[in-house]
């Protein structure tokens, strides 16, 4: 037999094979805390959500008392997928199969014909499986498990590490959600997003406002941080160059491009802070669900930055190729977008794994020793030293 | 041991407001250990008034976490046999018998804890409250805090200068909601809003402030009535119980099993009409008076609601549990009949 392909820690199955992504989705996804969207989703009494988590799926209701709970979204009787919130005060869950009711705590109150249909039913043994569910950062996470302790046995050790934003003060900009389907493994969308040796050099033309040889960066536990400055064209008179109005003091601009295990990328900037959800789909399908917080400020504030920074922005992002050298008006590496660019190298690299020609050549000492450590964090969790 | 009374000397006394003494103690290093305490606990005193032992629980008003000496604040009780000689007579100097911190409505908190603590009090209800909020603030840095505290007007608020130094050094962590129910027209103190902390004052904390973190508790702390209106809206709004913890203010809230009654005949009044009932041994009035077929008035049978009240006229009893009464109710003969076994074989008891 030859010998196994390695990307750099991992076999090169750990990014094509049904397998690898069965054993992830059952030991990591299905075992950490997940991001489940914004605060926001689920504001009010009686509002719900169902989100998938690994192997679960977890179902999210806010109570009159303000405060979410988490079930996991199975009906105790024949375990349908079916859970919704009903009723004018939304005090009950019912799965509209046979009218299975459960109250908010979860306790199964209402059986239909439960007196002769179901003698003897002990309808307290029959609760809905409570999941954990908190707020941090302005989002919603879930966890599996019904005493998953705290949050911050999760997120506490790289909080420190993260912006300075107040998160809960900036406001979704409107209409600016996107979601992409991108045909690579998700750990090669991951890879990317904390890869600093690309930064110079893939995103030229589109990253440079950012000082990327001052960037600080390393793993915080299974966390991601990443921090870099302003770049000094940039930095000098930045109240007229961002492309929206600022969001942190001067004293502390900079961004903090951080990768929250497994898969949730945050970008948090002097103008905007946003969400970079990785979801893996099959072994080479990831959907990446963006999403935009801006400052709470009237919309005349963001017209008014957005036509002084014109003159800034539209000299200083450029394609990497100029029309000379692209394929074609669509080439990505002519779209002087950061994003177009990413998707495009992580689709080509995935296409090379097929190939039993493909190896890896060498690895950034510094700058690639992201890809390293994060292929040895999954490694750990899928061979259980996590 | 809980249970012991150890005489600890007064270092200090200060009036906090018109009609409310802080008695700070001095507890001797070898007593350090047993005079520990936990946020939101009480000490029993014990006093020999004209002959009569007397005893009262008041709450510790300091937090074991600020480095500040053990305390309680008193605030006179109309008629109220201690928390007047213990304003009027206690001095610098003098020696009180008390029984070490005990009490189960406590906030533990975590270093790594994340919660959203709802503290609803009036009155002297916020001595536990105070300990409680100021413990979390400082041992619990990811938590925070509501607190939604009632008075009659600004001059009548217990710890308004800590509390607003809490909400100045803890902006993000604290919010404090004062309820001013006769608001002076000269005052310029801010206030939260006018009227009680009743079930409208609840929900519109609770809108106001939603849950952050999502691990919420309340704790209620105020006159009996304010504590069931509070319970009830909070449960209204389907707070579990398993999240809410209340004391009356000053009252023991130990479930004490340790005494097992007598058998006795009691007389008992009800609707006008009296009738004697035979209790069994270990049985409350409740019960007994239930089991001869009469109807009393009774709710949640666990000595918190209050609904089962009634006076002792004659005779005596051990209540398991008292969460519904004040110290002053009981020397007034008030009794939940839910918690009472007799302790003599004659009672005589009427429903109000």
């Amino acid at each position: 037999m030859p010998p196994q392909r390695r990307m750099h820690i991992l076999p090169v199955d750990a990014y094509v094979s049904q397998d690898w992504f069965d054993l992830e989705q059952e030991r990591i996804f299905s075992r950490v805390w997940r991001y489940a969207g914004f605060a926001e989703d689920v504001s009010e009494p009686g509002q719900y959500v169902s989100v998938q988590a690994g192997l679960n799926n977890i179902f999210v209701v806010m109570g009159r008392d303000r405060r979410l709970r988490a079930f996991h979204n199975i009906c105790r009787h024949r375990g349908t997928q079916l859970l919704r919130a009903v009723g004018k005060t939304q005090k009950a869950i019912t799965c509209p199969y046979h009218d299975w009711t459960y109250d908010l705590e979860g306790r199964l109150i209402s059986v239909p014909e439960e007196d002769s249909e179901f003698k003897g039913l002990d309808k307290s043994c029959l609760g809905l499986k409570p999941a954990s569910i908190d707020l941090w950062r302005g989002m919603i996470f879930v966890h599996p498990e019904a005493e998953a302790g705290s949050i911050m046995d999760w997120f506490g050790e790289v909080e420190p590490h993260l912006g300075p934003h107040k998160v809960e003060e900036l406001v979704e900009y409107p209409d600016s959600a996107t979601a992409h389907e991108i045909k690579a493994n998700w750990k090669i969308v991951v890879e990317n997003y904390i890869d600093h040796y690309h930064l110079a050099h893939l995103h030229a033309g589109t990253l440079s406002m950012y000082d990327h040889a001052r960037a600080e960066f390393g793993f915080v536990g299974p966390h991601f941080a990443f921090w870099e400055p302003l770049a000094p064209h940039y930095l000098e008179n930045v109240e007229e160059k961002a492309p929206q109005p600022l969001i942190l003091p001067m004293d502390q601009l900079g961004a903090s491009v951080p990768m929250l295990f497994p898969g949730l990328g945050l970008g948090e900037n002097e103008s905007s802070w946003s969400t970079f959800h990785i979801v893996p789909l099959a072994p080479d399908l990831t959907r990446v669900e963006i999403r935009n917080r801006v400052k709470n400020a009237p919309a005349r504030d963001f017209e008014r930055q957005q036509s002084r920074s014109h003159r800034f922005w539209s000299k200083h992002i450029t394609g990497k190729y100029g029309a000379g050298d692209a394929g074609s008006d669509a080439d990505p590496m002519a779209s002087g977008d950061f994003l177009a660019e990413d998707i495009y190298v992580c689709e080509q690299q995935q296409k090379s794994l097929q190939s039993p020609y493909f190896e890896i050549g060498a690895s950034a000492e510094r700058g690639e020793s992201p890809v390293r450590q994060h292929q040895q964090i999954v490694l750990d969790y899928v061979e259980g030293r996590r | 041991m809980h249970g012991d009374f150890h005489g600890l000397r007064v270092k200090e006394r200060r009036e906090e407001i018109k009609g409310a003494v802080t008695v700070v103690f001095e507890v001797p290093a070898h007593l350090a250990e047993v005079f520990a305490w936990r946020p939101g606990q009480h000490l029993t005193l014990r006093f020999t008034l004209k002959g009569e032992e007397v005893r009262r629980s008041y709450s510790i008003s300091t937090s074991p976490f600020s480095g500040d000496p053990l305390q309680i604040t008193v605030k006179r009780v109309e008629g109220g046999l201690l928390s007047n000689h213990i304003n009027d007579r206690v001095r610098v100097g003098n020696a009180i018998d008390v029984m070490p911190p005990f009490g189960t409505f406590r906030l533990d908190p975590g270093e790594r804890l994340r919660r959203t603590h709802y503290f609803f009090g009036a009155g002297s209800g916020i001595t536990p409250l105070v300990s409680m909020l100021q413990s979390m603030l400082i041992a619990e840095p990811y938590s925070v805090a509501h607190l939604v505290y009632g008075n009659r007007s600004a001059d009548t608020i217990l710890f308004k200068a800590r509390l607003e130094d809490l909400r100045a050094r803890y902006p993000e962590r604290l919010t404090v909601s004062h309820v001013l129910s006769r608001p002076s027209m000269w005052s310029s103190f801010s206030f939260w809003r006018r009227g009680l902390v009743d079930k409208a004052a609840v929900e519109a904390a609770i809108a106001e402030n939603p849950p952050y973190a999502q691990d919420t508790q309340y704790y209620i702390c105020g006159p009996g009535k304010m504590n069931q209106t509070v319970r009830d809206a909070l449960m209204g709004l389907d707070v579990p119980a398993s999240r809410l913890h209340m004391e009356s203010y000053g009252g023991a809230i130990d479930v004490d099993d340790t005494i097992a009654g007598v058998a006795a005949e009691a007389r008992i009044r009800l609707d006008g009409r009296t009738q004697t009932v035979t209790i069994p041994q270990g049985q409350t009035i409740l019960q007994a008076t239930r089991a001869a077929g009469l109807s009393p008035p009774f709710s949640c049978q666990s000595g918190v609601c209050g609904a089962c009240r009634a006076k002792l006229v004659d005779g005596s009893v051990h209540m398991r549990a008292r969460l519904a009464l004040e110290d002053e109710e009981i020397a007034d003969g008030a009794i939940l009949t839910c918690q009472s076994i007799a302790t003599t074989s004659a009672l005589s008891v009427a429903f109000e």
